[in-house]
């Protein structure tokens, strides 16, 4: 009797839990805006931006939200580690891409990163957010310019794409998103945008939580 | 349901991965503000969500009576509407939102509307206009908004104007069971 009153307690109530990945290039602000979630939902104040340095591994938040808790993992952006990336895509809800929206020396760098992203095969399906971090800082560009810059560097990739293949223009077509995809700003510093941003990642992941039990019914 | 013999080819042929192949693909649009990713969410988790204007788009399946809707809601701020077109083909049916309480839009709204309907992609295409907002005092009445928006001169395909409140939820259902009706007769 004791087990069934306890099953029926966890079952009743039973969070679901979602992984969301945060990354980008290095200096982005990954880490601080983990920790600025942290310090938002959890109410423990977070690691202060100043003693943090770049990451190399991963570090992972957990915020509970109400019927479902949020995991974040936040992945090291340098180049050598990029490549840890693509071993979250399985099993992740939803991607937070963080683009340093004040640096405009590194945005095209930036933007052939994403664009793998993007692309990936083993994430069309899951909802992207793409945060243009540093909206505290006057001189960065705004939601519009970045979506601008991106769309920007892409036809000029394309462009480039076309003249080194003069034949097939049908070439450079990709499988397309089918997952929720947008722009928002955000200041991980002054955490400005941040609830925005969560509210998002946590309406998104609901459809996936469907699909998830519809294949365990089969 | 009138099965064409392509689709029950494709059915048997690819049973693997039907789940997507048979949901049908609708686009949401509209300027900005005028509630669709809000209907979105009200369709797809029956709650109303806290929205920001959306810059790229929202994708999501949508089930209604045994019908899978892949519905994606695209941005409507000015300078993202030139993007619309990249998702047109193969598109089976267009969800238009109007904020109906905002006269000043309106023709805007309608020049938009008409350059969409001119599209060879979205030829004879069925067309749902959901006429939002309807809780707001002085909204335009779905009557109002089809003479506003000249539909009349539409001939060749079949649309709808409906009345809804995406917040209370009201009218979306009627506005599907339309829609569903209009779809299956093609």
């Amino acid at each position: 009797m004791y087990h069934l009153l306890k099953g029926l307690h966890a079952h009743l109530t039973r969070k679901d839990e979602f992984s969301v990945i945060i990354i980008g290039l290095d200096n982005a602000g990954k880490t601080t805006l983990l920790e600025k979630i942290k310090s938002l939902y959890n109410n423990v104040p977070g690691l202060p931006p100043d003693k943090i340095g770049p990451t190399v591994g991963q570090n992972i938040g957990k915020i509970t939200l109400p019927s479902t808790i949020l995991q974040f993992w936040d992945l090291g952006g340098q180049r050598d580690i990029r490549t840890i990336w693509e071993r979250y895509y399985d099993e992740c809800h939803a991607v937070a891409y963080v683009v340093d929206a004040d640096d405009r020396e590194r945005l095209d760098e930036g933007w052939s990163v994403f664009d793998n992203v993007l692309s990936s095969p083993k994430i069309l399906d899951v909802p992207l957010l793409l945060l243009a971090n540093k909206q505290d800082s006057p001189s960065s560009l705004s939601v519009q310019e970045i979506r601008e810059s991106y769309e920007n560097w892409w036809q000029r990739r394309k462009a480039a794409d076309r003249s080194q293949d003069d034949g097939d223009v049908q070439n450079g077509d990709r499988e397309e998103r089918m997952a929720s995809l947008d722009v928002m700003g955000v200041s991980a510093l002054e955490g400005t945008g941040i609830r925005d941003a969560v509210n998002w990642l946590f309406i998104r992941v609901q459809n996936s939580r469907r699909n998830t039990d519809a294949q365990s019914d089969l | 349901m009138g099965l064409t013999i392509s689709s029950i080819f494709s059915s048997l042929t690819s049973l693997a991965n039907w789940g997507k192949e048979s949901d049908l693909r609708i686009l949401m649009l509209g300027l900005d503000s005028a509630g669709k990713t809000t209907i979105l969410y009200r369709l797809q988790i029956g709650e109303v969500v806290s929205t920001i204007p959306t810059i790229g788009f929202n994708v999501e399946t949508v089930e209604y009576k045994n019908i899978k809707f892949q519905v994606w809601d695209l941005g409507g701020q000015s300078s993202i509407r030139p993007y619309w077109r990249c998702y047109y083909a193969n598109t089976r049916a267009i969800i238009y939102v109007i904020d109906s309480s905002d006269h000043a839009r309106l023709s805007t709204s309608r020049s938009e509307l008409l350059t969409l309907l001119s599209e060879e992609e979205l030829k004879g295409v069925p067309l749902l206009i959901f006429s939002n907002k309807q809780d707001i005092e002085g909204a335009l009445t779905s009557g109002q908004v089809s003479d506003a928006l000249g539909l009349v001169e539409e001939k060749g395909r079949e649309w709808s104007v409906r009345g809804s409140c995406a917040t209370k939820g009201e009218g979306l259902e009627e506005g599907l069971d339309w829609l569903v009706n209009a779809i299956q007769k093609k």
